[in-house]
């Protein structure tokens, strides 16, 4: 790994573990090797958003190039939010691409992030289905990312009903997740979440 | 108490004896070139110890006049007779200017102590010149030497924008290098004789590698004005570390990179095919940041880089200055030449490259009818058939190359370049044409394709 980006990441992580963020557990960031190449990072569900009360895990890859080129991120924990795969964990976030500028740093990044789950834009989104559902019933919307967020993220928000729908799919040979991913996109229809899984 | 007395003097004028003697054999001097307004230029050796007034002995006999009708001119500034010759900064094979006066009372008005015009010039700096006077030792100017082929030490000299004769004074010091690098900014008079401008003329700053011997008047080197030095001890913003010399992008925060730094970052940008084609700078990029208005103005900062870096440099800014201007470039692996044609012609050979015949829509060997698979292609190469055993070899390697791009890329929709796409959303964005296209449909991006397909 470039001396420059690893030199840089070393800073920049002593920057977060100082931050004022972690001081109120609102950022997290752990190296999971020595060349600081590869890092964990976590931040909490913002306050007064579906995700309050979850802690969301991200991938955090620093390219060889860093910082003039962004790090690649995306969610390990599965998230139900019109910018962000529900699939993947993929993110959609300008500063992530093409908007990003080598004054940034892992700090700015988490908050960026954070403030994205606070503030979805559903016009540009990674994930075309929870756009959707976010822009058309947006009722659903919210109680399906609590959904998500108490049983990946440790939330606390849930609906009885969307518990006993998933175990009926769970009963007839589905996985948890796929049960989730169908219902969920389905806007919690039953029959159409059967149909989608096994037609 | 007598002998004491004659024993000291006797010392001291054995001291002075030694001290006038090495006036004439000089085992450290300095060869200097005189040039006069006359016209006439006079080659001398000067010892480092000797002052201003000491030059004006020698030269004076030389231009017919008494010392005190004749000035020297240096970098700019009429030098005081009190001036040590060490301490004017002066190169071996340096030129100083000598002027006769006609009129001695010109003179006297005009003359004011002087100081020497010092490599300090800081871009709306609020370093004070008791700071400056400081940090003269470290603070420099850099320039680019063509004769050295690397970055050096420079030294700011100046000469008069309408004759170029050296032999101009300046009226006031430049205060930035907006003063220094922008034409008619510093004004000041011109003692040659035949000079149209004379009394009032305009100051022409140039530069000089301080580290080779002055190969003559037109030996001068490319100012690096972006490279200072890192007196207020601003961290590098990408690797954070404080730097003595710096690299300061033009925007108006005034961004900072050290060299290293500077050097990844542009080869990088290089290599992503990320600069453009500024119609007043050239082929250059702007600051890392991506603030607004930053693009590097002189493009001699890219000698900065490696010699096969720079050539790469040259070769990619000739390339997009070839496809701005409706040309193509060989796709033939190897040869690349860039061949400028008729808009209308489809069908273009590589005259000056390798001669091979290719269409312009798809880049492959020339064909008549519409571009499909290259399978139908009929190639104008085929008709030929003396096999080269070594050719026929490379030929395969080639095909397999040609066939791993094929299977591997798709050309981007509007200049054609094969690209790959390594993983992640189906939102292509071209690195050469930055075109946003889709990887699916091979068509613009549309909000259709992110609706459905972003993802595959």
């Amino acid at each position: 790994m470039a001396n420059i980006a690893s030199q840089r990441i070393k800073r920049e992580f002593k920057e977060v573990i100082r931050s004022e963020e972690v001081a109120r557990c609102s950022i997290k960031v752990e190296l999971l090797d020595d060349n600081y190449s590869q890092l964990k990072g976590e931040i909490a569900g913002p306050p007064d958003t579906p995700y309050e009360g979850g802690k969301f895990l991200l991938e955090i890859k620093v390219p060889e190039t860093y910082p003039f080129n962004p790090p690649k991120v995306k969610f390990l924990t599965k998230v139900w939010h019109p910018n962000i795969s529900s699939v993947t964990g993929a993110i959609c976030l300008d500063i992530l691409k093409d908007q990003w500028a080598a004054a940034m740093t892992l700090r700015t990044v988490l908050l960026s992030l954070q403030a994205l789950m606070a503030s979805p834009e559903p016009d540009d989104p990674q994930d075309a289905v929870v756009a959707r559902q976010y822009k058309g019933f947006p009722e659903i919307f919210i109680s399906t990312a609590e959904h998500w967020t108490n049983i990946y993220a440790g939330g606390s928000r849930k609906k009885e009903e969307y518990s006993k729908k998933i175990e009926r799919l769970m009963g007839i040979g589905c996985n948890m997740d796929q049960a989730l991913v169908a219902l969920s996109g389905c806007n919690w229809d039953l029959d159409k979440a059967i149909e989608q899984i096994f037609g | 108490m007598a002998d004491i007395f004659n024993f000291i003097f006797g010392v001291v004028r054995n001291i002075f004896r030694m001290f006038s003697s090495s006036r004439n054999p000089l085992n450290n001097s300095l060869n200097i070139f005189i040039k006069c307004n006359t016209g006439n230029t006079l080659t001398v050796g000067l010892d480092p110890k000797w002052d201003i007034k000491d030059v004006k002995n020698i030269i004076a006999p030389k231009l017919g006049a008494n010392p005190d009708e004749v000035k020297i001119i240096f970098a700019g500034k009429e030098l005081d007779d009190s001036i040590i010759i060490e301490d004017c900064d002066l190169g071996e094979q340096s030129t100083l200017h000598a002027v006769k006066l006609k009129d001695l009372s010109i003179r006297a008005t005009k003359q004011k102590k002087c100081s020497l015009l010092r490599e300090t010039v800081e871009d709306e700096d609020e370093i004070t010149l008791l700071q400056e006077k400081n940090n003269r030792d470290k603070s420099h100017f850099y320039v680019y030497c063509s004769v050295c082929a690397a970055m050096k030490i420079g030294k700011l000299r100046i000469r008069c924008s309408k004759c170029k004769s050296g032999a101009f004074t300046v009226d006031t010091d430049p205060k930035s290098w907006n003063d220094v690098l922008k034409p008619n900014k510093i004004s000041g008079h011109c003692e040659q004789n035949d000079c149209p401008d004379g009394v009032f003329g305009w100051a022409q700053f140039y530069f000089r590698c301080a580290e080779h011997i002055c190969q003559g008047e037109n030996d001068i080197a490319v100012p690096l004005y972006l490279l200072k030095n890192n007196l207020r001890k601003i961290p590098c913003l990408a690797c954070t570390e404080i730097k003595d010399i710096v690299f300061v992008f033009t925007c108006r925060e005034a961004h900072v990179t050290c060299l290293e730094c500077f050097r990844v970052y542009a080869v990088l940008r290089l290599r992503e095919r990320q600069f453009v084609l500024d119609d007043s700078f050239g082929y250059t990029i702007s600051c890392p940041v991506g603030c607004e208005n930053s693009l590097i103005d002189e493009c001699h900062h890219f000698k900065l880089l490696t010699k096969e870096q720079y050539e790469m440099y040259q070769k990619f800014a000739t390339e997009e200055y070839i496809l701005k201007a409706g040309g193509v470039l060989c796709p033939q692996p190897g040869c690349g030449e860039g061949i400028i044609v008729d808009l209308k012609c489809d069908k273009i050979v590589c005259v000056n490259g390798c001669g091979y015949v290719f269409c312009r829509k798809c880049l492959q060997g020339y064909h008549i009818g519409e571009c499909n698979s290259v399978d139908n292609n009929i190639s104008i190469d085929n008709i030929q058939h003396v096999t080269d055993p070594a050719k026929a070899l490379q030929a395969r390697w080639d095909e397999a190359t040609n066939v791993a791009i094929r299977v591997t890329t798709k050309p981007c929709p509007k200049c054609r370049t094969a690209t790959e796409r390594s993983g992640g959303c189906m939102h292509m964005i071209c690195t050469r044409c930055s075109f946003h296209w889709c990887w699916v449909c091979q068509i613009e991006w549309s909000r259709d394709c992110m609706g459905t397909h972003w993802f595959g």
